[in-house]
């Protein structure tokens, strides 16, 4: 760009301005109206997010939940006849089990004592 | 023990919650009150640049406004030297759907009366650059040389007119312009300078 379009440009530019200056309080006050409005639609856009945060956050955790709890199929499938440790727990026989622990150990606390003698 | 030690031992949590909440509320207010100064001192020449390119204030108020809500309910969270390229790019789009919304007004509407089909010649006169190629009086106060600026600024292809308006009137550099034009910043360059020998031959006419 020579000097001479340097010139127009800053010509324009200062026509434009000048139009700027001389806009009436009329569209001023319109603008305002709008540039308020549009402030306005920003505040109750958040104000909605907040509404939903607390829906979305116990969706977000529950849905974290169910990924949590999902067994891994790899560890399945490596568990003779696909028993998996919930079954251990949740099973009639494992609370049988359970309830003898106290025997077993004692078994074991006995066996040692036997090998020592 | 003071007042607010109490808080703290009694409801801890409820103490920081409370904290962090006036702290997000305190910038959130700040933000809102950054994006009132933007818009403030963007919105007049806004509005001109949008009347400039449909010739009509009413609907470049619209535009101007529906800019104003599209950057604060998308746009205000980002950081605020990103705004004048982003708004002036919705801006621009608001302007070429309307451009499009008329043409197709006018092919359907066109045939309907023939007072408004002359009423489309006139405009499209008024628009375009001055045949008689009378020398363009540059004072620089004067409404009548803005208006001529404004036909001639108006006749150019739609991308120079945007790439004239933002680089010349609103003052974006050429990167800021490219993205508000959605284009390169060699497209930008391209249509700028062709946009201003365009305008030189049309108002410096002998």
């Amino acid at each position: 760009m020579n000097q001479s379009d340097d010139e127009f440009v800053r010509q324009a530019k200062t026509l434009f301005d000048a139009s700027v200056d001389r806009l009436d309080a009329a569209t001023l006050s319109t603008l305002n109206r709008g540039r308020h409005r549009a402030l306005e639609a920003s505040r109750t856009q958040a104000i909605d997010w907040l509404r939903w945060a607390p829906v979305t956050g116990v969706a977000v955790a529950a849905l974290a939940a169910v990924l949590v709890m999902q067994p891994d199929p790899a560890a399945l499938e490596s568990t003779p006849a696909s028993v998996t440790e919930m079954e251990i727990l949740l099973g009639d026989e494992s609370m049988e089990m359970l309830e003898d622990l106290e025997f077993y150990a004692f078994i074991d606390e006995f066996e040692a004592d036997d090998d020592v003698g | 023990m003071t007042e607010s030690r109490e808080t703290s031992v009694v409801a801890p949590g409820f103490a920081v919650s409370w904290d962090g909440e006036q702290a997000t509320g305190t910038r959130a207010l700040q933000r809102e009150q950054q994006l009132n100064r933007f818009l403030a001192g963007i919105e007049r020449r806004a509005l001109r640049i949008a009347e400039i390119a449909v010739r009509d204030r009413d609907d470049a108020l619209d535009l101007v406004q529906e800019a104003m809500i599209k950057l604060a309910r998308k746009y205000g969270g980002r950081p605020s030297e990103e705004w004048p390229p982003i708004f002036y790019r919705i801006l621009q789009n608001g302007i070429r759907d309307w451009h499009r919304r008329q043409a197709v007004r006018r092919r359907f509407m066109g045939w309907l009366s023939r007072e408004s089909r002359d009423a489309d010649d006139r405009d499209m006169i008024a628009e375009a650059p001055d045949p008689a190629g009378r020398t363009p009086d540059l004072d620089l106060e004067s409404a009548e040389a803005m208006d001529q600026l404004e036909r001639a600024v108006s006749a150019l292809p739609a991308r120079q007119q945007e790439a004239f308006v933002l680089r010349t009137f609103e003052g974006l550099d050429v990167a800021g312009t490219a993205v508000a034009m959605g284009c390169s910043e060699g497209s930008v360059k391209t249509h700028y300078s062709r946009a201003i020998h365009a305008l030189r031959a049309t108002l410096e006419k002998p």
